[in-house]
């Protein structure tokens, strides 16, 4: 990229932030309301050991859940609502007979919900480490790579509901259904250990689970490779839902 | 001779079963006005998608600044201005803010203060572009249309929702800029306006090319296809026209009236 594109990509990023916040959806579920559940679950379970010859402590546990629950609202919801609004009004067809064509606006749709998925976690990590004194015990890069390989996956989902959805109703209705499903039955609000039997099995079926296992895991202090069964499944799920999603990109006509 | 802009040869494109255009031949000239004309379902649009680069033709060349358009997206498009037939935006973005992104996409954009003000839009320009109306929107699409200094304006259905008065200043923008060397596609139902703009026409029935002149050589053509008994001397372009469209099925107002 030349600066001039530079340029161009950075306006079109600040255009795409400004339209995000006014839509309020994704600015509020992905910065105010993880921070909402953080004070009002902090209030209620305070922050014990998480048993009493645990050393870990109910935030460690509760925040890492919380900034898997950011990453799904941009990957799931954000992310996929608007890709299905601007693909169904049409709106990517007026940007392609344009010189830079519609993939310039989709990545920036992706680049400015990857930046607040970054600052949604920086925010909730900071106000846990302020009011809860979290304690992130595994090393950045683990943190990082497992945040990466969670938040690709979440934004795959969403990408597949795009991709399956013929109108932006199913989209729609696909993204809510799955999200707010797994929202509440993976851990990530809610931590499992609190779920009864059948409740953990069902949760063990959803995709958000290992991504809340994994975060949960390296937070914790674990190595990557403690975890691989989340690191396969969520790779899995990358490749196959990004896979089957370009094929059905590819085999239809969306202009 | 002027140059020309706009090539193409036996164009031809389906959807599924249905052959949306068969074997449609045209060229547009620099300073020139092409209006394709043809009812509802002819192919006008599916015609002049393949020459914006928005959908390949199965078989046949479009040659635009001597560029093929699916290919030779980004060269094509530095040189060509689009107002679409159907065209949102996204929901919460302002006038201004519009402007600004699409004056972003081009490397000498035209100046877009100077043209909300001639489009009557400068008022507008804090307002969400969901909020205007029709003609507002119209007038807008127009506006970015013509934001990347086009040498080749594509308009499709141009003065739709627009009030008569706006329509004539509408007509006598293009005019100028045709002047300046522009070449226009224009794509309407209207053919007074029409008959207002185009240097040439080329007629489309079923996705076939059924015509492609000057309008004195339509007159003529059309004019051979009525039965002599129906024929008037003088008559406008539209009743000339009325006389050789396909005719709809009449809309009945049974169970309403």
């Amino acid at each position: 990229m030349n600066a001039i594109t530079w340029k161009r990509f950075l306006f079109t990023c600040k255009i795409e932030f400004i339209l995000m916040v006014r839509n309020f959806f994704g600015f509020f579920f992905g910065l105010i309301f993880p921070l909402m559940m953080l004070v009002l679950f902090g209030s209620i379970f305070g922050n014990q050991p998480v048993s009493p010859d645990s050393d870990l402590r109910m935030m460690d546990l509760s925040i890492p859940g919380y900034a898997v629950m950011v990453m799904g609202v941009a990957g799931l919801m954000s992310f996929p609502l608007t890709l299905a609004e601007c693909k169904e009004k049409k709106i990517y067809k007026r940007f392609d007979a344009t010189p830079v064509g519609k993939k310039h606006i989709i990545l920036a749709q992706v680049t400015v919900n990857l930046l607040m998925t970054v600052l949604g976690i920086a925010i909730l990590l900071t106000a846990g480490k302020l009011l809860y004194q979290l304690r992130i015990q595994g090393s950045v890069l683990s943190v990082a790579a497992a945040a990466l390989l969670s938040i690709a996956a979440m934004f795959a989902m969403g990408f597949l509901f795009t991709a399956v959805g013929k109108d932006a109703k199913l989209t729609h209705l696909l993204c809510y259904l799955f999200y707010f499903v797994m929202l509440f039955l993976s851990g990530a609000t809610v931590p499992a250990m609190l779920f009864p039997d059948q409740i953990r099995k069902l949760s063990k079926l959803l995709p958000m689970t290992y991504a809340v296992d994994l975060m949960q895991g390296v937070f914790s202090g674990d190595s990557l490779t403690m975890h691989s069964k989340e690191l396969l499944v969520l790779g899995g799920i990358c490749l196959l839902f990004y896979g089957v999603g370009a094929f059905l990109y590819a085999k239809r006509d969306w202009t | 001779m002027s140059q020309i802009i706009v090539q193409a040869e036996r164009l031809n494109l389906s959807y599924k079963n249905i052959r949306a255009v068969q074997d449609v031949s045209f060229s547009v000239k620099a300073g020139e006005v092409l209006a394709v004309i043809g009812a509802n379902g002819s192919g006008k649009t599916s015609t002049i998608e393949c020459v914006e680069g928005l959908r390949k033709p199965d078989s046949g060349t479009v040659r635009v600044f001597d560029k093929d358009p699916w290919t030779k997206r980004r060269d094509v498009y530095a040189k060509i201005g689009i107002q679409l037939q159907e065209t949102e935006y996204p929901a919460k973005i302002r006038v201004e803010e519009l402007c600004r992104l699409y004056a972003g996409f081009y490397e000498r954009p035209a100046d877009w203060e100077g043209l909300l003000s001639q489009m009557n839009l400068e008022e507008k320009r804090k307002r969400t572009v969901s909020k205007l109306s029709g003609g507002e929107k119209q007038r807008l699409s127009v506006l970015l249309a013509l934001m990347g200094r086009p040498k080749l304006l594509i308009l499709d259905e141009l003065t739709t929702g627009l009030d008569p008065e706006v329509r004539q200043n509408m007509w006598e923008t293009f005019r100028t800029i045709r002047e300046n060397g522009v070449a226009i596609l224009l794509v309407s139902h209207y053919l007074d306006e029409v008959e207002a703009l185009a240097d040439r026409m080329l007629y489309l029935e079923k996705g076939r090319q059924l015509f492609f002149g000057s309008q004195k050589e339509f007159r003529a053509w059309a004019e051979a296809r009525i039965a002599p008994e129906n024929r008037r001397e003088g008559c406008s372009l539209e009743a000339l026209y009325l006389q050789i469209v396909p005719k709809t099925t009449g809309i009945t107002m049974e169970g309403i009236l």
